[in-house]
């Protein structure tokens, strides 16, 4: 960030809210049409009832389910990048942790859909909040389900406070930078948020006691997600190494996620060339790629541990993955996880803008496989032969999850237009301050 | 204290003068002093001398007003509608965790979010701060300056004036 200078970040992140042109506009239009085709299949499910779903018996878990934990997943990248690696102090977090936020806030948002859609009867989903009902019947507080509600939404809570906390100072930036009716509106957003000494002392103190906070709760709430799974008896699910293999994936994904989004993000405004280096985006190839091994070797324990233990039924399920009908979604999960990040221990490709995307998509699509996998899969093969069942995808799900696409790039191009994409006022606290006796060196 | 400012503000590009204006301030008896800063620098805190924010108090409390609320409501309502499951005790702690690690942390982050807001509210209306045309058009200090305001009485404007100009300061506006 040689060429970068207080006054220079405020003069790119402006550069950034300026009235969005028209490939915005195409690219917005195509959005809305996906999101809007996603609104119309879940109107029409609500009309015919979940007939437009593949769920059925046995597989009562389909691709509402495996949307939900691949959007929570999604949603685990951003936290850990403001948190995490803020307490660590990573140099490269800087530049990418506000549109890693935005991501995790819309990811999660996403995400919190679709338990709502998978109930199918939407209108009662209150059920699941503990209220003194008519029956005076209260939740079940052993249920791993029931954790999960808590998890989620104290995630969701935490995620938004953190980011809208981080946006305080900047939208003060934009306030100040801005006349009329724009001032007006950064002046109320950023609460008359001036910098002062004062401000800075609890709002410092405040922001490392977010991270502290937040710290435990990236690991706890894909723990908790993992027990939906784990805490049943199914095989395939009931294992204990679904947690730390659950928030492995989660990171995994959501660092490609990261990619997916910021990559394009540096290539449409130039001057953020300047601020997110190339060092940022390789730094986060090798997340890539430490937890892609991590989710690799998890691949390969849960083989082992069904041989090893003895369990035929455990056997049986991973035999019926590789080899089953339901095989090419097993390969497919394979080769994009563990197979396709390893071009990026060449540094060369590592620190190629190209190369970086492809294999972010190629990710992207793993982990939704890999989600995929453990739900369906696992329903679709356990004790009983009888039982056994497969599973075909509908139009309606295929829409809804297009749709939910939709939703989140629909958040995330709004959130670029209007709020500042890179944080400035800690892209300012890393540079090296104005300083009369360097001007004399 | 009266919120009617009488004073001294001024505004600088860099920022070890800055600090150096700061201590020779302070050093010469002037405590009440605000600085306004584009981002947060410890050079400033330690020329200040500033304590330490009472933030983390908050967000203890905090923790274990979730901690209590989350046991309570499960012993509560486990026990208003007796429901059995497995065999498991009807009060079953181990199963309480995940619950009372999330409101624990659900109140301690709101608790946190609202004494910042509300220390910040306070801490400014305990200090003046200018309130002429200059003032009010001077946006700068958000981009790129650092900027001193300094409470004093008429007979101390020209010797808070002398060592902000001391110290190169790039604008000084009086205000009385």
């Amino acid at each position: 960030m040689s060429n970068v200078t207080y006054a220079s970040i405020n003069d790119d992140i402006l550069y950034s809210l300026r009235p969005p042109g028209k490939s915005w506009f195409a690219s917005m239009a195509i959005i809305l049409t996906m999101l809007g085709m996603g609104i119309f299949a879940f109107g029409y499910q609500i009309r015919h009832g979940m007939e437009g779903s593949g769920i059925n018996n046995p597989i009562g878990w389909g691709v509402y389910i495996t949307n939900f934990v691949f959007w929570v997943g999604i949603g685990h990248a951003g936290t850990l990048i403001s948190a995490v690696l803020y307490l660590v102090r990573a140099p490269f977090r800087t530049s990418i942790y506000r549109a890693s936020e935005a991501m995790t806030v819309f990811a999660v948002m996403t995400a919190a859909l679709f338990p709502l859609i998978h109930i199918g009867r939407v209108w009662n989903f209150y059920w699941l909040i503990p209220y003194p009902n008519q029956r005076l019947l209260w939740v079940n507080f052993k249920s791993p389900l029931l954790w999960d509600v808590f998890a989620v939404n104290t995630y969701m809570s935490v995620s938004i406070l953190f980011f809208l906390v981080g946006l305080v100072p900047d939208f003060a930036v934009v306030r100040d930078e801005s006349k009329g009716l724009k001032r007006v509106f950064y002046g109320i957003i950023s609460l008359g948020f001036r910098g002062t000494n004062h401000e800075w002392k609890h709002y410092m103190r405040a922001y490392l006691l977010f991270a502290a906070i937040a710290t435990p709760l990236v690991f706890s709430v894909h723990s908790i997600v993992s027990w939906d799974f784990a805490m049943s008896s199914i095989p395939g699910w009931h294992t204990t190494i679904f947690p730390p293999y659950f928030v492995a994936g989660a990171i995994f994904s959501g660092c490609a996620m990261v990619l997916t989004l910021l990559l394009p993000l540096r290539a449409i405004f130039p001057g953020f060339r300047d601020i997110i280096e190339m060092k940022d985006m390789e730094a986060m190839a090798k997340m890539i790629l430490f937890t892609g091994a991590i989710v690799t070797y998890a691949y390969l324990i849960e083989f082992f541990i069904a041989y090893y233990s003895g369990a035929r039924y455990e056997k049986a399920l991973f035999w019926f993955r590789p080899f089953g009908d339901l095989k090419i979604f097993f390969f497919l999960m394979f080769f994009c996880n563990c197979i396709s990040p390893l071009p990026l221990w060449n540094k060369k490709l590592r620190t190629n803008v190209y190369a970086l995307f492809i294999i972010s998509i190629l990710i992207n699509i793993g982990m939704w496989m890999e989600r995929f996998n453990i739900v369906v899969t696992s329903l679709a093969h356990d004790f009983d032969p009888y039982a056994w069942g497969f599973y075909k995808f509908e139009w309606v799900e295929m829409w809804i999850t297009i749709g939910s696409f939709g939703w989140f790039s629909m958040w995330f191009f709004i959130f670029v237009k209007i709020m500042p994409s890179l944080a400035v006022m800690e892209l300012k606290e890393a540079l090296n301050p104005p300083l009369r006796s360097a001007q004399h060196e | 204290m009266s919120n009617q400012f009488s004073g001294v503000w001024a505004s600088y590009e860099y920022l070890d003068d800055f600090c150096n204006a700061l201590t020779e301030l302070r050093g010469s008896g002037f405590q009440r002093l605000t600085t306004i800063s584009p981002c947060p620098r410890h050079e400033i805190s330690h020329a200040l001398g500033d304590p330490q924010s009472p933030v983390p108090f908050f967000t203890l409390a905090g923790m274990f007003t979730g901690f209590s609320i989350a046991l309570t409501i499960m012993t509560f309502m486990t026990l208003d509608w007796i429901l059995p499951v497995s065999g498991k005790p009807v009060v079953s702690y181990p199963i309480m965790g995940p619950v009372l690690f999330e409101l624990s942390v659900l109140f301690s982050v709101w608790f946190t979010i609202i004494s910042l807001i509300g220390l910040c509210v306070k801490d400014n209306r305990a200090h003046a701060f200018p309130e002429g045309k200059a003032w009010k058009d001077y946006r700068r200090f958000t981009r790129d300056r650092f900027g001193v305001i300094v409470p004093c009485t008429q007979h101390d404007l020209d010797k808070v004036e002398g060592i902000l100009n001391k110290f190169q300061a790039e604008e000084v506006n009086r205000e009385a």
